[in-house]
């Protein structure tokens, strides 16, 4: 900056003697370096504020999920980790940490007690989502998330995008078919557990009806679904949701319901065309004045 | 205590001299041999040791005598023999009587030698070598020590297992201790187990010569012997499948017997093994469906396991339970094919687990690899 500054004041310095035809004085060199340095300094204020400015511009979002539907991932998420941190020592109770758990962090009883919270949590969220279903927002939520033969194109498509086979990403809609694929897989799995974990919670009634074979398949089915659906959060979820570089470290969409324009476009682009066309046009955001809003429904 | 090997210790035998003892009378009264009438003078052979045995001076003077014997109190006596081949036959054969009756000098006594105890040599860290890998020591803390200590009566000291002179090793046939006299000798006060135990299927095995049978040392700890409340007993509920563990799983023992050996493992995988496991004591352990002296085969009608009884085994704890609990096999490993469908809905996870997680993981890398050619092919998109 010294450097630019001396040099624009020494080239400044120049003309003017070439015009003036003679040397400038000390005064008048002063107020060159002065003007000089306001000018600088005014620059760089500009230049400062523009950078901050810059992402607000960008922060055109659009709706996505409801707030209903964002409460109902918290619950569901808060069920899950309760029964996950639960669950697994008594999966592996073999194992040294389950063991460390068990006699030093939390007794069995309590663990119990935890488990089925969470359990109460998750069948809450179920008898939730599915009245949730049955209103006008959640039936049409639920036409969007049908599985569709267009969703298996998209993966081929997809996939062939990946390998480099294919220029262009297939083009979603509201919901691509990993979604779909994690919301069907969710739908089964809970249905697995929670008619299991029951089974076994309420086992002093059950016994009365089943024979024992039947428990120690509930069992089964109990620890395997979980282990399935354990590693399924852990890879795919974590994925798409923590680490995937578009979202890294965190998509914050399920939790504000908010998601921005540009990773619309890029994620869903079928259903921003159909928003856009369908939307009258909206007055744009003008710059500076934050994000506008663009509502989903 | 009426002993149960009387018979061979009281065995007589001819011969000998014969001492008229005259004893002190009374309770704790010192024994103070007044005078010794010889009968007959030292003859010329002893029965069982020669004069030349360093016991000798003991023996012909007086313990060789099966009569020998203090009156305690007035009409009471207390026998003052020692059965001396038994004694050439014990596992302390080799020793002199003043090895551990050591505050006898002078022989014969002028008093009453001081009462001796085994575990002034059987106990950890003695110099004398007398084993203790059994670790008679713990007798002291056990049921039966704290109970002798007490004062009761009819509780077991050493010698009523052991007995005092003709001990033997627990390996010769002819020792109380030896498997198949095991729950004879505990019967001498336990006598009602002893008839449950012989009903039960470790009882009848014994009976048939099944030497690996559990014998009641072998479930209770013969020196280390707790109530099962206790939770160093190996009876405690939560240390009782390994106890049945130790023959149960070991497949050298089982094959033999026909019997499965996938019970203990079964059982510590099911929710009551983990519930015993980690402190719900009121869940099942191995005993609250078999019973325990008088286990019986499923096969047999009178046994809690028998499926027209198993209703009412699992409802001492689960109320509704129906006959409808017998349906299928109960103890399962569900990685086991003989677990049928159990087995086919963990082979079903197991694989469902292993493709899909492998899907997932292979996706995940595809989707980075495509993204790093994207960034790679348009370096400022
Ligand atoms: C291995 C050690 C040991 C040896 C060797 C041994 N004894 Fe004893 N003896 C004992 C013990 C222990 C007792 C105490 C039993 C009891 O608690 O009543 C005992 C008790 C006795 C008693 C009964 C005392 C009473 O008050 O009832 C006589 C008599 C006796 N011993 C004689 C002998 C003679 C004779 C020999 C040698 C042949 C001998 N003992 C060798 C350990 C031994
Ligand atoms: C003088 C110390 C001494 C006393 C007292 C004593 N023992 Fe021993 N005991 C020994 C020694 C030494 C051996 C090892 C003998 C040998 O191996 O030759 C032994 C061996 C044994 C064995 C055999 C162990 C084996 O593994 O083979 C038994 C059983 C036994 N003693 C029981 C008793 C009983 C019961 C008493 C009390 C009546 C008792 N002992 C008193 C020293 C003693
Ligand atoms: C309730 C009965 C009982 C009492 C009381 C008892 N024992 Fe034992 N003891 C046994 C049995 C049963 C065995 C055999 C263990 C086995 O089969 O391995 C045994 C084994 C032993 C052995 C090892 C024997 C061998 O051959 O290896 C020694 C030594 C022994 N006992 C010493 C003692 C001493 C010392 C005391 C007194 C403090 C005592 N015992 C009290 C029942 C008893
Ligand atoms: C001399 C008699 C005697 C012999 C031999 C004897 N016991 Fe005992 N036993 C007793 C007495 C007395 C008690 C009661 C102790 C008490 O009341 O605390 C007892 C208590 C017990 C207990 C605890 C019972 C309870 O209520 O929890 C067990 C288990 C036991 N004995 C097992 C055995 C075994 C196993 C043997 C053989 C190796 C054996 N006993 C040999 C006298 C004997
Ligand atoms: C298969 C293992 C096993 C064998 C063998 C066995 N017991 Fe037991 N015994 C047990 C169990 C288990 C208990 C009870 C534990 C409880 O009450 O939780 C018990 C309890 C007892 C009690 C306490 C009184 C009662 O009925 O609850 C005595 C005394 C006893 N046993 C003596 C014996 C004697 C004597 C023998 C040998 C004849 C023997 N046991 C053989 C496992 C066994
Ligand atoms: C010392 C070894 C030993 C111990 C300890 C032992 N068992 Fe056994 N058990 C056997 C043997 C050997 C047999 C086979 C008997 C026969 O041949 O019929 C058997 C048989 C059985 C059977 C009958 C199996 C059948 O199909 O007939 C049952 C049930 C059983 N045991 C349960 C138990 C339980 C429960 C315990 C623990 C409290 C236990 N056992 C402890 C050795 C043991
Ligand atoms: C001594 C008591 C007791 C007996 C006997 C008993 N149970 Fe249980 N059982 C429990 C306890 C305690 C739990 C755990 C209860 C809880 O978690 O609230 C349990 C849990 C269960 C469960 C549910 C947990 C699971 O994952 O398996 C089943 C099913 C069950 N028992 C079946 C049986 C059957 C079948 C029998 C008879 C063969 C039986 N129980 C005998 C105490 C017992
Ligand atoms: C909740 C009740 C329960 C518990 C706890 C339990 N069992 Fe069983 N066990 C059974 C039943 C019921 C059977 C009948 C056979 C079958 O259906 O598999 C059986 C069968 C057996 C058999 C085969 C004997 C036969 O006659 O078929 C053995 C051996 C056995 N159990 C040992 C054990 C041992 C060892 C433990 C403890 C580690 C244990 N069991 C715990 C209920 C139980």
């Amino acid at each position: 900056m010294a450097d630019s500054e001396e040099q624009l004041t020494r080239e400044l310095q120049r003309e003017l003697e070439q015009e003036l035809e003679r040397p400038l004085d000390d005064a008048e060199l002063r107020r060159i370096k002065e003007l000089v340095r306001a000018q600088i300094e005014k620059e760089l204020h500009a230049k400062s504020r523009a950078a901050k400015e810059k992402p607000q511009e960008a922060e055109e979002y659009f709706v996505r999920f409801s707030m209903n539907f964002c409460l109902q991932h918290l619950v569901l998420a808060i069920g899950v980790i309760l029964l996950t941190i639960t669950g697994l020592p008594i999966k592996f109770h073999d194992s040294a940490w389950a063991e460390f758990i068990f006699r030093h962090i939390w007794s069995l009883e309590v663990n119990r007690i935890i488990h089925r919270v969470g359990a109460s949590l998750l069948m809450l969220v179920s008898v939730w989502h599915i009245g949730w279903l049955m209103t006008h927002a959640g039936r049409r939520e639920l036409r969007e998330l049908l599985p569709r033969v267009k969703d298996f194109w998209d993966f081929i498509a997809h996939v062939k995008f990946m390998l480099g086979l294919s220029p262009e990403r297939p083009k979603f809609g509201r919901y691509s078919y990993s979604e779909k694929f994690e919301y069907w897989a969710l739908v089964w799995g809970t249905a697995v557990m929670v008619i299991s974990g029951l089974m076994l919670w309420f086992h002093r009634i059950a016994l009365a009806y089943f024979p024992k074979y039947i428990f120690d398949v509930a069992l089964q089915a109990h620890s395997g679904e979980a282990l399935l659906a354990i590693l399924a959060l852990v890879t795919w979820h974590m994925y798409h949701a923590h680490f995937n570089p578009d979202v890294f470290p965190m998509n914050m969409t399920i939790f504000t319901g908010k998601i921005s324009k540009k990773r619309m476009m890029e994620e869903h682009p079928l259903e921003y065309e159909q928003l856009i066309a369908l939307s009258p046009p909206a007055p744009l955001p003008s710059e500076g004045e934050g994000g506008g809003v663009r509502g989903v429904g | 205590m009426k002993k149960l090997f009387t018979a061979r210790h009281l065995k007589m035998r001819a011969g000998g001299a014969k001492c008229a003892v005259a004893l002190a009378r009374g309770f704790g009264a010192r024994l103070i041999v007044l005078s010794v009438i010889m009968v007959g003078l030292i003859p010329i052979s002893w029965p069982g040791y020669s004069q030349r045995d360093p016991n000798a001076r003991c023996l012909l003077e007086c313990h060789a005598n099966p009569g020998f014997k203090r009156e305690v109190a007035p009409g009471q006596f207390r026998a003052l023999f020692v059965d001396y081949e038994q004694f050439k036959a014990s596992v302390h054969g080799e020793k002199l009587c003043v090895d551990c009756h050591t505050d006898v000098t002078v022989i014969p006594h002028q008093r009453r030698p001081e009462q001796i105890h085994c575990l002034q040599c059987h106990y950890q860290g003695n110099v004398v070598g007398a084993p203790v890998s059994e670790r008679p020591e713990k007798y002291k803390e056990s049921v039966h020590g704290k109970a002798f200590e007490r004062g009761d009566p009819n509780a077991p000291d050493c010698k009523n297992c052991h007995t005092v002179h003709s001990v033997r090793a627990h390996t010769d046939p002819l020792s109380p201790v030896y498997r198949v006299n095991i729950p004879k000798t505990c019967a001498s006060c336990h006598v009602e187990i002893y008839t449950d135990y012989l009903e039960g299927v470790h009882g009848q095995a014994l009976r048939n010569n099944v030497l690996e049978s559990a014998v009641c040392s072998d479930c209770h700890r013969e020196h280390d012997l707790f109530p099962p409340d206790d939770p160093r007993s190996s009876l405690h509920p939560q240390n009782v499948a390994n106890t049945c563990a130790r023959c149960h799983t070991d497949v050298s023992i089982m094959e033999r017997r026909g019997v499965p050996v996938k019970q203990v493992e079964a059982f510590k995988k099911s929710f009551h093994g983990i519930a015993i496991e980690f402190g719900i004591l009121k869940s099942a352990h191995c005993i609250s469906c078999h019973e325990y002296h008088k286990i019986l085969s499923s096969r047999d009608p009178r046994s809690p396991i028998h499926p027209l009884n198993l209703a009412q085994t699992c409802g001492q704890c689960h109320p509704n339970a129906s006959s409808n609990v017998a349906r299928g096999r109960f103890h399962i490993i569900p990685s086991d094919p003989d677990a049928g469908i159990v087995f086919w809905v963990y082979e079903f996870y197991r694989w469902l687990i292993i493709v899909m997680t492998s899907f997932f993981v292979l996706y995940i890398v595809l989707d980075l690899y495509g993204r790093w050619r994207h960034a790679r092919r348009r370096p400022h998109g």
